[in-house]
């Protein structure tokens, strides 16, 4: 009981003229800018508020996701790991049919029924896409991360990454490179060939590699890119380089012959640790799954149409709104009118504190925030607002190695009305186009508010 | 004329956002309808043919430069211009993001946390406070009290304080949170389930140059059956264990008694005196001189201006009060009359307190007829009027001039931001008698009847 | 003369809080003050007064609160040395400024009751740092006379260590502060009254003529120390040593003071701890006591020096 030992340090929340005549007094305050919550969650919040179990739950939902020790130990067929049968495919985001699908969900799938041979031609394939005949599951449900359209076919080679502390596993595509890629919805003869030879060459090569050198610890990695200018989705040049470092003795050891073009085509693509940083971001995420009463984002997804969340106490429920068209940069010739709705599964990097949460981190791309190393800082700041903890080992130099803000709640996101900050490629809106851009999203206020009403109703 | 222009700039490295950046601020250019800043990336090379540029050959460490429209002339020159300007590292520090919520404000070192946001949304914040650990003022009131109970008795299992909610007074080593007065620190702590009488017996002590250790607001429900007295009993040992109170006075309204039971026991185990102040046992006006007499010092003639003994007969008194306790209290003295809290909340709903907005008081005023004693409280203090004479002695002066009388309970200190003798001097000159006890202003006016 | 010049110009009001010691000086009528010395977080006021403390500090939000400061809820107004002021009535006339208090601190809050045992173990534990008169032979007579109670060495320390050091306070001054302070809180928290006598005599030893025998910003902080008034870093450390706060941070925050001003400090306190552990052990006064007669009220400074003489 130290509050009576002298003038306290007050803390202010509500009305100015308190706080005015505290200031006359000359006595220290922190003033809270509060506002009132997003409409239609002041019950709600009071009621999931008053959830006796929400602090221990969130508490252990956070600390799950933090300790997390993903580790890379494995490249492997998505036909042997998962269980994806002929004729399935998994996309990025929440469940999706065709009729609903946007222009890259609908060319990646084309190109994943090209991949397969299911189809002969690009009518044939839309034929039978439109007829049902090919399964549609989201990857979160299998364990997966997709980043874009997401979409993973039998055939496809995975990065496996496990959670060395909890035991989870987590998979993720091998990344494509940038341009004209699947990813985007191309699916072009050289799009087609590109995912020939990572199949044919890539994917056995770098098996072979980490089957000699793995584990590789992902954790250390991340850590270490974030302190070289990396946020882990819009720029993963450090930790490409990192990995590549890694790899290479492995690479040449397991197959001397390949070994050029293989580490030529990692060397070549700035965003080839992207997906390893996604899948050790689901295994974290994973791993906070399914704490009873726990408000904590476990996922964040788009599938080009709807923007959608999970919530650790609400089991695999989504939560979607309409997925919002990214405000950014654009390549070449191409502006705003050429951009599909955001789409893929890479914000499971800002569910798992980096992306758009390390912005500050990065300096080399703040551009995409508004041009300034002040508005970077600012976005990850803000983003401390809505998070439960500070990321014990992925730290921002920038900020005093202050750990990265981790751990969305969905009560602070209804409470300050902060949405998260999401870093993100621009896919062109027509089925074939490819990149066309880079920038920032918002994601629909309505996902967030629907999870709270949810966790209220789980609380009558 | 629209014609295109290609320039490879060799040796010249730029990061891919930096020239998005710029190949957008040309494409701006009035007349420019392609820009293409890139580096020479078979990507980009290929991106600039398909749009059918023509092009040298070039390294992916050569900048290019693809431009299409009828001012490429001027977009040339810009460009230079364009990329010095935005590759121009400009160090800028953070501007200061203020904490969104108290659970972000926490975070950083504080003792106490005050929450005056609307009734609705209180329960939140005031949650974040006892999470964290912080005791709490809850000035906000229309908290329900399920939510108020559920705070107490995590507070107890937080081992921390929750004061309210609607608690509108407490003061805290000096430190005047809500309505409160400027107070001399000195050896009497308060435990107050009424933020205006506590305001009465501070005052009342500090006129006695006696002093007030802290005074903690418990808020007015906190003494009900539903809430069990869960604040005033930690409020009462919180003081107890503090080395600058001697005395304790407990001012409340009259307990639910099982409550008052418990309080009691409390109160037996404590080392330090407790004098109660329960309305309609003992008046604020004798609970401060019972304190006084405690701690053996002299009970003042508390200050009062009673004016010229009036001839003429009086026939109704009317209360005109701003707090609630003190109404409570007059009415009791009186014995009869009609009496009007104006602070009660069917009075405040989308308007101010009467302690900072006189309106309801002032038509009041307007509307007394000869014959009336007008009994009212006027309360100085942090956070009230900061002039009520301003407004309030005009009103009193009409009211006596169409053969109404006045008296005043004027609640506060020398010290207030109002200053007592100010303030007390202008409703004097108004007509009105001025008592610094509200208990003797209503046997004052009891006996003009 | 700039006194005219300053009544005419319109003044800012602004408030603050206040250090319930000054409240004397600040509702007494008005009296000249001006201007001993500016400091970025603080400007220190002389006025014309036979009031202690006669200086005050009036600081900002950044400075340490000494027992006769006001502090402002706004900026320091830009004032040189040697300027007019004003200080009673209730305010504070200080450059552009007129200051009224809204709040008032206790500079000697009481500690409460304390066992003698818990004070025993936190003697130990106190360690003064580098303080700037260590190993001066006055200091050394100054523990030794408290400590073994025979008050004329006490008292002959004590004079000597008026105004001795450098500085705005000097390091004699600090030890004495601190003992005084000590001597004050603990012996009334440990229910050693020949601790709190000690003080009395000591205070009326310092305070006689310190106006003449050091700076007048010492000389009024020893006047506040005699009452036991002193900052909050102190205060803080005696509560530490009482057992209700952490003592090692606290003790922390004092040596940060000044350039050795919280080493000082806590040398004194030091020095009183051991006297009040002394007097706790040996409740009747020893044998060697000088013949004094036995009082309660504080004595009369020219008795206290008829004794030392």
């Amino acid at each position: 009981m130290t509050l009576l030992s002298g003038p306290p340090h007050v803390i202010t929340v509500g009305a100015g003229l308190l706080q005015e005549s505290l200031d006359a007094q000359a006595v220290p305050t922190t003033a809270v800018a509060w506002r009132p919550p997003l409409p239609g969650t002041a019950d709600a919040l009071a009621r999931v508020l008053a959830d006796p179990r929400l602090p221990a739950a969130n508490e252990r939902a956070v600390g799950r996701l933090t300790s997390a020790r993903p580790q890379l130990v494995g490249v492997r067929r998505a036909s042997e790991v998962l269980d994806l049968p002929e004729r399935m495919f998994l996309h990025a985001g929440p469940p999706i049919e065709w009729e609903r699908a946007s222009g890259p969900m609908r060319g990646a799938l084309i190109g994943a029924m090209l991949l397969e041979e299911y189809a002969r031609d690009v009518p044939a394939a839309e034929e039978q896409l439109a007829a049902g005949r090919v399964r549609l599951e989201p990857c979160h449900r299998h364990a997966t991360v997709g980043p874009m359209a997401g979409v993973v076919s039998p055939s496809m080679w995975m990065l496996e990454v496990r959670d060395a502390e909890h035991g989870g596993t987590a998979y993720c595509s091998l990344n494509e490179g940038l341009g004209k890629v699947l990813r985007y919805g191309a699916y072009g003869p050289e799009v087609l060939e590109r995912l020939q030879w990572m199949d044919r060459v890539l994917g056995p090569v770098l098996s072979a590699a980490i089957e000699l050198g793995g584990p590789i610890d992902l954790r250390a990695m991340i850590a270490q890119a974030l302190q070289m200018g990396d946020e882990l989705h819009n720029r993963n040049r450090a930790a490409t380089s990192l990995f590549l470092r890694e790899l290479a003795p492995w690479v040449v050891e397991a197959a001397a012959g390949s070994a050029a073009e293989v580490l030529r085509f990692v060397n070549g693509n700035d965003h080839f640790f992207l997906n390893a940083a996604m899948a050790a971001g689901k295994v974290s995420t994973d791993a906070a799954r399914n704490v009873p009463g726990s408000s904590m984002v476990v996922a964040m997804a788009r599938n080009g149409t709807d923007f959608g969340v999970q919530v650790s106490g609400l089991g695999d429920r989504w939560f979607t709104g309409p997925a919002g068209v990214p405000d950014g940069l654009y390549l070449g010739a191409y502006g705003p009118a050429d951009a599909n709705p955001d789409i893929g599964d890479s914000t499971i990097t800002e569910t798992s504190g980096l992306g758009g949460f390390a912005m500050a981190a990065s300096p080399a791309i703040v551009r995409f925030v508004g041009g300034e190393v002040a508005d970077a800082v600012a976005a990850t700041r803000s983003m401390y607002e809505i998070t439960l903890a500070e990321h014990p080992a992925y730290q921002i130099p920038g900020l005093g190695f202050r750990g990265t803000p981790v751990g969305i709640d969905v009560t602070l996101v209804a409470r300050t009305g902060v949405l998260p900050v999401v870093n993100t490629g621009i896919a062109g809106r027509v089925a074939g186009t490819g990149q066309v851009g880079a920038g920032l999203v918002k994601p629909p206020v309505a996902a967030f508010t629907a999870a709270l009403l949810a966790l209220a109703d789980n609380r009558k | 004329m629209t014609r295109d222009a290609v320039l490879l700039r060799k040796g010249v490295y730029h990061d891919s956002v930096t020239l998005m950046r710029v190949s957008r601020s040309l494409s701006d250019l009035p007349g420019m309808r392609v820009a293409i800043v890139a580096m020479a990336t078979e990507l980009n090379l290929a991106l600039a043919r398909d749009l059918g540029f023509d092009l040298p050959p070039a390294d992916p460490g050569d900048l290019l430069v693809a431009l299409r429209g009828d001012s490429v002339d001027t977009a040339t020159g810009e460009l230079d211009h364009a990329l010095a300007r935005l590759s121009a590292s400009r160090t800028q520090t953070a501007a200061d993001q203020p904490p969104l919520t108290t659970l972000s404000a926490a975070r950083s070192p504080a003792d106490l946390v005050l929450v005056s946001v609307p009734g609705e949304h209180a329960f939140c914040e005031a949650l974040d406070a006892v999470h964290a650990g912080l005791p709490v003022m809850i000035f906000s009131d229309g908290v329900p009290v399920d939510q108020e109970r559920r705070l107490k008795l995590l507070a107890e299992e937080r081992d921390v304080l929750v004061m309210g909610p609607d608690c509108g007074t407490a003061v805290i080593a000096g430190v005047g949170l809500g309505f409160a007065n400027v107070l001399r620190p000195g050896p009497i702590g308060l435990v107050a389930a009424s933020g205006t009488g506590a305001q009465q017996v501070t005052c009342l002590l500090d006129q006695a140059g006696a002093g007030v250790s802290h005074v903690l607001g418990v808020g007015g429900r906190d003494l009900s059956a539903e809430v069990g007295g869960l604040s005033a009993m930690r409020a009462l040992r919180m003081l107890d264990d503090d080395p600058a109170t001697e005395l304790i006075v407990l001012v409340s309204k009259r307990p639910d008694p099982a409550v008052a039971r418990a309080v009691q026991e409390v109160v037996e185990t404590l080392g330090t005196p407790v004098v109660s102040a329960l309305l309609g046992e003992r008046d604020l006006t004798a609970a401060a001189e019972e304190a006084l007499r405690a701690l053996g010092r002299p009970v003042p003639a508390w200050e009062s201006w009673p004016g010229w003994s009036p001839t003429s007969a009086y026939t109704k008194l009317k209360g005109v009060y701003s707090g609630g306790t003190l109404c409570a209290e007059a009415s009791l003295i009186a014995g009869a009359g009609e009496f009007t809290d104006y602070g009660d909340d069917a009075y405040t709903r989308g308007r101010a307190h009467p302690m900072i907005d006189p309106t309801l008081r002032l038509e009041a005023l307007a509307q007394v007829e000869p014959g009336d004693v007008i009994l009212m409280d006027v309360v100085l203090g942090h956070g009230a009027d900061p002039d009520p004479a301003a407004s309030l002695a005009s009103a009193v002066a009409h009211a006596t001039h169409h053969g109404a009388t006045v008296v005043v309970a004027l609640i506060g200190t020398e010290g207030d931001p109002q200053g007592l003798h100010r303030q007390a001097a202008a409703f004097r000159e108004a007509g009105a008698a001025v008592f610094t006890s509200n208990a003797q202003a209503a046997r004052h006016a009891r006996n003009l009847l | 003369m700039t006194v005219g010049i300053h009544a005419r110009r319109p003044r800012t009001h602004v408030t603050g809080a206040a250090s319930a010691a000054v409240r004397p000086v600040l509702e007494a009528p008005r009296s000249p003050a001006r201007v001993l010395a500016v400091f970025p977080a603080g400007v220190y006021l002389e006025v014309r007064t036979e009031l202690e403390p006669s200086v005050l500090a009036v600081i900002t939000g950044a400075a340490t609160r000494l027992p006769n400061s006001v502090l402002l809820a706004a900026e320091l107004p830009r004032v040189t040395v040697g300027d007019e002021a004003a200080v009673g009535d209730g305010s504070i006339e200080l450059g552009r400024l007129s200051v009224r208090a809204r709040r008032w601190w206790d500079p000697a809050p009481p500690l409460g009751r304390v066992d003698p045992v818990r004070l025993r173990q936190a003697a130990p534990r106190l360690t003064p740092g580098e303080p700037g008169l260590a190993g001066n032979d006055a200091i050394e007579l100054l523990a030794a006379g408290c400590a073994s109670g025979r008050l004329l060495g006490a008292v002959t320390a004590a004079e000597r260590l008026v105004g001795l050091g450098p500085g705005l306070t000097p390091s004699g001054d600090d030890v004495l502060a601190g003992l005084l302070v000590t001597l004050r809180h603990l012996g009334a928290a440990a229910g050693a009254e020949r601790a709190v006598w000690l003080a009395d005599w000591l205070a009326a030893t310092v305070t006689y003529d310190a106006r003449t025998r050091t700076t007048p910003i010492s000389a009024t902080l020893l006047h506040c120390a005699a009452r036991g008034e002193a900052s909050p870093e102190v205060i803080a450390v005696l509560r530490g040593i009482a057992g209700r706060q952490e003592l090692e941070p606290a003790q922390r925050q004092l040596r940060r003071l000044g350039h050795t001003s919280g080493s000082d400090l806590l040398q004194g306190i030091s020095i009183g701890l051991d006297t009040v552990l002394a007097m706790t052990q040996a409740p009747s006064p020893p044998q060697s006591l000088p013949h004094v007669p036995a009082m309660t009220d504080a004595p009369d400074p020219a008795r206290a020096l008829s004794v030392t003489g």
